[in-house]
């Protein structure tokens, strides 16, 4: 890279603006470039901001289930079961075991979703036509499992406070073991397709690097935290719904660069296929639904409950006045926390590298905006 | 030597093209020729609302007792009833729903008692204007409405 | 109906007479003791004003000041190096109408805990940035939905708001429905729906 000559004398700023291919969403970047080079950046974000968290304090427990779906819209049954969570912490209700093991399986479900997502549009940012079909189409699998059990592809409410509304249905054990069994090859060929090409490696390695220090300064969570050596999942260090039953590995990397954090991607896809084929196996029987009320009152109180959405840390802080309505829901998005980190990451890169690095922290503007 | 050899020959990008070329092969195809082929859709699956009707003597099944008015979250059902004199039962007049409005959630299909409302397996509710979308008692209970196209 | 010789106002007709007006309901909690906290007890003494726990989850109250140096604290010596959220809640009813929220978390004790602050109106408490710079975002989206400046930040804006944006829009007095209602009284001349 050339030092600055007498013929770059300004810098040039360029407005990656909301309508843009590559930004995964209304997403506004304005880059100050020398050349090609980034020397900064700046990310205006709200253009699809719903208030969500006002809609919480006018809308009862139940009724704001389906408005959580539409923050994360990708991986929409997690954010169900964050809120659903939390709320029972609230009510200091559990749900039955047969309830958990079946929101473990559609959780994980949904983070394969939402990972294949995410690997289909990354490549298609970088340039690779190929893997986007693919992944979307393996992801029809999983949302066909989620129409046939709950009734929506995207927006699932699939969850309720205390339980499940609906009971599984028949085939529903056949259609998840297939699928496991089907998914290997499928992450195989996209291996196959990327991890030793060396377009792939080139565009990826050494670009957007955050150290584990930077990430924990940041507050980064997820398999960007991961990727930069840090071996911490909250569904390891602070269990929820059933997970400390399954036996699975958390993988890290250690460079922190975009290459690692595609190869934590892919093995979280198969570690979650080895968590779902555990849970298919014995799914206890018994009741659905724990003892709530009809009309749900909590006591006055409040509680902050986090998941490990395929996103990062998805917390919940709700605060409860004794009514029906909460007198307020806050919504802790990782995508939010963690588009913070861009500024850090793209300082130095090319314009090129700044596309690589917006797909790779994953954001979902649905969830940065809520 | 080897990796000099598989750089040179472009081992690792025709192994790639040769996952592409895989799924050639025509029953691989995916792509599901819509409007003619319909796809397969659930039996659960939350579309168009309908008011079901008792089969055996024609009359509606919703006794009116407005649930599902109030587990919407978009407050979008409006029922209206009559007290009847005789048996000191509510009859349902009319009941309007705002399909423009709702987000499918199911909320009003699970509070039902008496399985009246039920959401259909209907999702091709494109309409010509707005006022098309709240829907009445005589749209709710004809039930979805697909388009057949004759090719 | 007015039995008992109280200086209270009359309850109205019909209403049996309390002993006095129901106090508004709290939040049960427990108090909170462990080695951390008799290190907070010693180095901040008495601007820490309470210790406690509710449903298993710690959280302290301190005065508004003494947030900044807590956490700092926090973070140098208990090894409190993440944190996950700053938020706050609105009470309109309380003198000091804010609860301003910080959550953070361990990654070596594997613990969370919340630091609180009752701030009133117009108060601006000193930013997190030095310590956490997450907390640049965080804060901002906190001045864009309560109002609340924090001094010290280096880019005090509406972030997900436009900037020409009256109002902020998560305190009690804005109602859900109040957008709609201007524009379509302006634009339609007609009251909505909503």
């Amino acid at each position: 890279m050339p030092d600055s000559t007498f013929l770059d004398a300004t810098e040039l700023v360029l407005n990656m603006g909301p309508q843009h291919p590559s930004t995964h969403g209304v997403l506004r970047v304005i880059l100050k470039l020398d050349g090609e080079k980034v020397i900064g950046t700046e990310c205006v974000i709200g253009y699809l901001h719903r208030g969500v968290e006002k809609i919480g304090e006018n809308r009862t427990y139940q009724m704001f289930a389906p408005y959580v779906d539409r923050m994360d819209y990708v991986a929409a049954v997690s954010n169900g079961l964050g809120y659903c969570l939390a709320v029972e912490k609230l009510l200091s209700v559990e749900a039955p075991p047969r309830a958990q093991a079946v929101r473990v399986i559609l959780t994980e479900l949904n983070r394969i979703a939402s990972h294949q997502v995410w690997l289909g549009t990354h490549a298609l940012d970088i340039g690779a036509l190929t893997p986007v079909f693919y992944t979307f189409r393996e992801r029809e699998e999983i949302l066909n499992i989620f129409e046939k059990y709950c009734g929506a592809r995207l927006t699932t409410h699939a969850f309720r406070i205390g339980g499940l509304q609906y009971e599984i249905y028949e085939g529903f054990e056949e259609d998840v073991k297939k699928f496991c069994d089907t998914a290997l090859p499928k992450f195989d060929d996209y291996e196959e397709l990327l991890t030793e090409n060396r377009i792939w490696g080139s565009r990826l390695k050494g670009v957007g690097i955050l150290t584990a220090e930077d990430c924990k300064a940041y507050g980064v969570t997820g398999p960007l935290l991961r990727a930069a050596g840090v071996k911490w999942d909250i569904r390891k260090a602070m269990p929820y719904s059933g997970y400390e039953k399954y036996d699975f590995e958390i993988p890290t990397r250690q460079n922190g660069d975009t290459y690692d954090r595609y190869m934590v991607r892919m093995q979280e896809m198969r570690q979650s296929v080895r968590i779902i084929r555990q849970a298919v196996e014995g799914i206890p029987s018994g009741p659905i639904m724990a003892k709530v009320p009809k009309v749900i009152k909590p006591p006055v109180g409040e509680v902050y409950v986090s998941i490990e959405a395929p996103k990062g840390e998805l917390g919940y802080f709700i605060v409860s006045d004794g009514s029906t309505q909460p007198y307020r829901v806050r919504v802790r998005p990782p995508s939010f926390v963690n588009l913070q980190s861009l500024d850090k990451m793209a300082r130095g890169a090319l314009v090129a590298d700044v596309v690589a690095i917006i797909g790779t922290i994953d954001i979902v503007l649905g969830e940065v905006d809520r | 030597m080897r990796k000099f050899l598989r750089a040179v020959f472009l081992v690792d990008l025709l192994r790639g093209l040769w996952v592409t070329f895989r799924h050639q092969h025509p029953r691989n195809i995916q792509t599901e020729q819509y409007p003619a082929q319909r796809p397969k859709v659930a039996e659960r699956y939350r579309g168009a609302p309908r008011l079901n009707i008792n089969p055996e003597n024609g009359e509606t099944l919703c006794i009116s007792c407005n649930l599902c008015a109030l587990a919407c979250p978009e407050n979008l059902i409006v029922v209206g009833w009559v007290r009847d004199e005789q048996t000191k039962r509510k009859v349902l007049t009319t009941f309007t729903y705002d399909v423009s409005r709702c987000m499918f959630c199911g909320l009003c299909e699970d509070a039902c008692p008496v399985d009246a409302l039920e959401l259909t397996q209907d999702f091709e509710l494109a309409m010509y204007s707005r006022e098309g979308a709240i829907w009445d008692r005589q749209m709710l209970e004809e039930g979805p409405r697909p388009t057949r196209y004759r090719y | 109906m007015a039995d008992e010789q109280k200086p209270q106002p009359k309850p109205p007709a019909g209403t049996t007479a309390h002993a006095a007006p129901k106090p508004p309901a709290v939040m049960a909690t427990t108090v909170w003791e462990s080695d951390l906290t008799r290190q907070l007890q010693a180095r901040f003494g008495n601007q820490i004003l309470e210790f406690s726990s509710y449903l298993g989850q710690e959280f302290l109250v301190a005065k508004p000041e003494a947030v900044a140096p807590i956490l700092e604290f926090l973070k140098l010596e208990a090894d409190f190096d993440y944190l996950v959220d700053v938020t706050a809640v609105h009470y309109p009813q309380r003198p000091e109408q804010f609860d301003l929220v910080y959550v953070i978390y361990s990654f070596s004790r594997n613990q969370r805990i919340r630091v609180k602050a009752r701030i009133a109106d117009g108060y601006k408490p000193r930013t997190a940035i030095g310590v956490h710079p997450t907390a640049n975002w965080l804060e901002r989206e906190v001045f864009d939905m309560f109002g609340i400046e924090f001094e010290g930040h280096p880019d005090m804006r509406r972030i997900l708001l436009p900037e020409e944006w009256q109002g902020h829009p998560l305190r009690k007095e804005l109602s859900i429905t109040q957008q709609d209602s201007l524009w379509v009284k302006e634009n339609l001349g007609i009251d909505s729906a909503q």
